[in-house]
């Protein structure tokens, strides 16, 4: 009955309002959310309850419903909404908050859903743009990290290569390795390649053309760090390294190296 | 009378040919006879074709380095290309482009280096 | 935006416009040079086979993927053997047609290629922007 009167009210107050008699109704449009205000707070435990979770994290909660209540049709709903939201979005799951948000509004009509999802949208966004930027940070610095380039002797660079070579990785090892040994002048580059766990066809064919654009270069490379079951597999499935010269260790490789660019004095 | 297409410098019995223009179908042909000519007449011993200056090498001017290392060969000298710049050289060994008959180097100093060494 | 071959000097001004493009729309060194040669490859590819032809540059933006797609298209004799030609990968040989369109396919992320004995051909080869 009451809902019922406040729909016929609604219409009523489109009526009046275009005839400027919005006095005789202001307590009815007020009532509107006075009502929803209302019962969210005397529900307020009960609504809180809907999430389970960490204490500080249902404060949280508890002071989003609030917000709801207290700034619904007003200007700052949206601001101070998001700002409560971003407490805890991040720590409880979309999902029971989807539910529990269902629950409140299977109870109180009024309960502006819509805008609510619509300000989660907006600020899950926010997020993922924050989110997406330190990857790409970290890419970054995982990039210099897995590919240290060292200058061991003169004219002689190390590239330890660490850990599983996937496409993107491969490449970017690739041209950080030719740019720095272009920028050192490097006569010898040396590969070692201990910390790459399995090499397969594809990562073998990486290899390959990193040593053949080293070698348009003009430097000679030395890969070394070959282990005993990389070397069976390798033979095995038929990669050869033959366009390098392949030493059995590190130690073996740089003295290599020394000894050819001090040859060329 | 020759036409000079590309700016040649001598250095010792070498001859240096920095790229600096686009190379055609045409060009490439007055170049190669221009290098030919010069390395008869000035009594050329090793040819050095900088390339530091070139940002895109496809498989075409792949093919001119090499024909015109092969027909320098055919004089009596070697060739070393210097100067692939870095992206170029991974485009290059990415497209398993393999350019036979030359030796590399990073620069000119290098480059004579490797046509000393070479000779001896 | 769209590049028409004739004559020679046309392959370069098709490498320049590509560079360009990438070079704005923020594409790492490695990965302009890479676009440019494989563009330079298809250009001369139109140039010498079909005498004359179109490269066409298209800019694709999908939120924060960024990808340029490079359409070559010609009238010319056609390709035969298209598996042949991609297969016979670069050979030293002038005239080999192989070693250019294997060329396209190993440096760009896609490679799409048809073409009729007589009709003409058509390669749309895409490259994604890579974050780094």
């Amino acid at each position: 009955m009451y809902q019922l009167r406040y729909e016929v009210l609604s219409d009523l107050i489109i009526i009046l309002y275009e005839r400027e008699s919005i006095k005789n109704i202001y307590f009815n449009v007020g009532g509107k959310e006075k009502y929803m205000k209302e019962k969210i707070i005397k529900n307020l435990d009960k609504y809180v309850g809907l999430i389970e979770t960490f204490e500080v994290v249902k404060e949280s909660w508890k002071e989003f419903l609030i917000t709801v209540a207290e700034f619904w049709n007003t200007e700052d709903f949206e601001k101070k909404t998001k700002s409560s939201l971003e407490k805890f979005i991040e720590l409880i799951d979309n999902s029971v908050l989807l539910s529990a948000l269902e629950t409140i509004k299977s109870e109180i009509e009024e309960f502006p859903i819509e805008d609510i999802l619509k300000i989660i949208c907006k600020v899950n966004t926010k997020l993922l743009e924050e989110k997406k930027l330190i990857i790409r940070e970290l890419k970054d610095a995982l990039a210099e990290l897995a590919t240290p380039t060292i200058r061991v002797w003169k004219d002689v660079i190390l590239v330890p290569l660490i850990g599983a070579l996937d496409s993107e990785r491969a490449q970017n090892a690739a041209e950080r390795v030719l740019e720095f040994a272009s920028n050192s002048r490097a006569k010898v580059v040396i590969i070692d390649v201990t910390g790459i766990p399995m090499i397969d066809t594809i990562v073998g064919g990486f290899l390959i053309e990193m040593f053949n654009a080293i070698k348009l270069l003009g430097c000679e490379v030395v890969l070394t760090g070959i282990k005993p079951n990389i070397a069976h597999t390798l033979v095995k499935i038929g990669i050869d390294f033959n366009m390098v010269t392949v030493k059995r260790d590190l130690e073996s490789g740089l003295r290599y190296a020394i000894s050819i660019t001090d040859q060329n004095k | 009378m020759m036409n000079r297409v590309v700016p040649t410098i001598k250095l010792y019995d070498y001859l240096i040919v920095p790229i600096q223009i686009e190379l055609d179908d045409t060009t490439v042909e007055a170049m190669q006879e221009q290098i030919l000519n010069e390395i008869d007449e000035k009594r050329i011993k090793g040819l050095i074709i900088d390339v530091s200056m070139v940002e895109i090498i496809d498989s075409y001017i792949s093919y001119t380095l090499t024909e015109t290392a092969a027909m320098a060969k055919m004089m009596g000298c070697n060739t070393v290309i210097c100067g692939i710049q870095p992206t170029v050289a991974l485009t290059l060994a990415q497209m398993g482009v393999k350019l036979k008959g030359v030796y590399f180097a990073m620069d000119l100093e290098s480059a004579l280096k490797i046509l000393e060494s070479i000779e001896e | 935006m769209s590049i028409k071959i004739k004559e020679e000097k046309d392959i370069v001004v098709a490498r320049q416009i590509v560079k360009d493009i990438a070079k704005r729309l923020g594409f790492s060194l490695a990965d302009i040079t890479k676009v440019s040669t494989a563009v330079s490859e298809l250009a001369r590819n139109i140039y010498r086979y079909a005498k004359e032809g179109f490269i066409l540059v298209k800019e694709k933006k999908s939120g924060e993927e960024v990808e340029i797609e490079v359409v070559a298209l010609d009238n010319g004799p056609g390709i035969e053997d298209i598996e042949l030609a991609l297969k016979s990968g670069y050979t030293t040989t002038r005239n080999s047609l192989g070693l250019g369109l294997s060329g396209v396919k190993k440096l760009m992320d896609s490679f799409y290629i048809e073409s009729e004995k007589g009709v003409g051909t058509v390669v749309i080869a895409s490259k994604r922007r890579r974050a780094f």
